[in-house]
């Protein structure tokens, strides 16, 4: 088990539900010896003026256009598309229906890290509204994701949204609803609860789960748990989620409340 | 997957050691004395029989 230094929080336009400063303190509460620190925007934050141009050029070229393509360096992005990210960066506007590739974005954000920073002592965690995906060479498809742990870890207020399976049910229903060209906000209501929504009171309940999962890849290497009542459990279905993150009896398993024991002894 | 230290064996390029370990295409990071690096951004980078990295696989979830 590696010894943890430092927690750093950023918001990357994360949903206006999500409360960063409570998933701070629920962290510190964990965390008992562990420094917990909210920074703002990881660009804004690190990046000089000068160089945010720069940036939201590199963001806006990572843009995924057709899911069953995989990302090319080589794509040119336009000059609108340039201009949003940089606005994105500036906090001026959020995120709205754009793919972007995960490792990529990932990538950007590590870059701007300084190097004595660059280290799993050090658990850096982005909150971002920006939905990304990452390449299935099987499947020859982008597949969306709510977080993806690394340096930094990356977490989607959207992606917890549209990544993890919604029931069947409403996938079927929604065909029906589609066809007969009814409102699908019915439809939403009447599943209202079984999933996770944008600006769901529940979202930051559900991310302080999704920020432990970074906590223990820096620490034992491994974010998941198969304990599907443990709140590090890999959700693909929003059941699930719900389950792991608000409706267990128990926030850990006995294994991973172990591990958090030991490193508050230390 | 996990985070797994290995051993250099014998002097060779980063690009080398994940040709060798069958890393090519995965999404990792590498270690190497304190410093977090890309492979992919380092290829030429020599390293030396006796160092010891530490590779550190990107894992999605969700």
């Amino acid at each position: 088990m590696r010894r943890l230094n430092r927690v750093f929080l950023y918001d990357d336009g994360a949903a206006r539900a999500l409360k960063i400063e409570e998933i701070a303190k629920y962290l510190r509460k964990k965390l008992i010896k562990v420094g917990v620190e909210v920074r703002g925007n990881p660009f804004a934050f690190y990046l000089l003026q000068d160089k945010v141009s720069d940036y939201a050029r590199k963001i806006a070229s990572i843009k995924i256009q057709d899911a069953t393509k995989k990302w090319s360096s080589e794509q040119e992005p336009l000059y609108g598309e340039i201009e949003y990210e940089k606005k994105m960066i500036l906090g001026k506007t959020r995120a709205s229906g754009v793919l972007y590739d995960g490792l990529e974005l990932q990538r950007l954000f590590f870059e701007v890290i300084p190097g004595r920073e660059r280290s799993l002592q050090f658990v850096h965690i982005v909150f971002s509204n920006r939905l990304f995906a990452t390449w299935d060479e099987h499947e020859r498809r982008y597949h969306a994701r709510v977080n993806l742990c690394g340096i930094p870890s990356i977490i989607s207020t959207t992606g917890v949204v549209e990544a993890p399976a919604k029931p069947r049910g409403y996938y079927l229903l929604r065909q029906q609803y589609e066809m007969l060209g009814k409102d699908l906000l019915e439809l939403k209501n009447s599943f209202k609860g079984a999933f996770i929504d944008y600006e769901d009171l529940r979202l930051t309940e559900v991310m302080k789960g999704y920020a432990m999962q970074s906590v223990f890849y820096s620490l034992v290497g491994d974010p998941f748990c198969q304990d599907k009542g443990c709140r590090l459990y890999n959700a693909h279905w929003q059941e699930e989620l719900i389950f792991a993150q608000i409706e267990s009896e128990y926030e850990f398993c006995q294994r991973h409340m172990s591990f958090l024991e030991e490193l508050n002894e230390y | 997957m996990s985070t797994e230290k290995i051993e250099v064996k014998e002097d060779k390029t980063i690009k080398e050691l994940v040709g060798e370990m069958s890393l090519s295409s995965a999404p990792i990071l590498l270690e190497l004395d304190g410093e977090i690096f890309y492979p992919d951004e380092n290829y030429d980078r020599k390293i030396q029989a006796g160092n010891r990295l530490t590779v550190i696989p990107i894992i999605a979830g969700g």
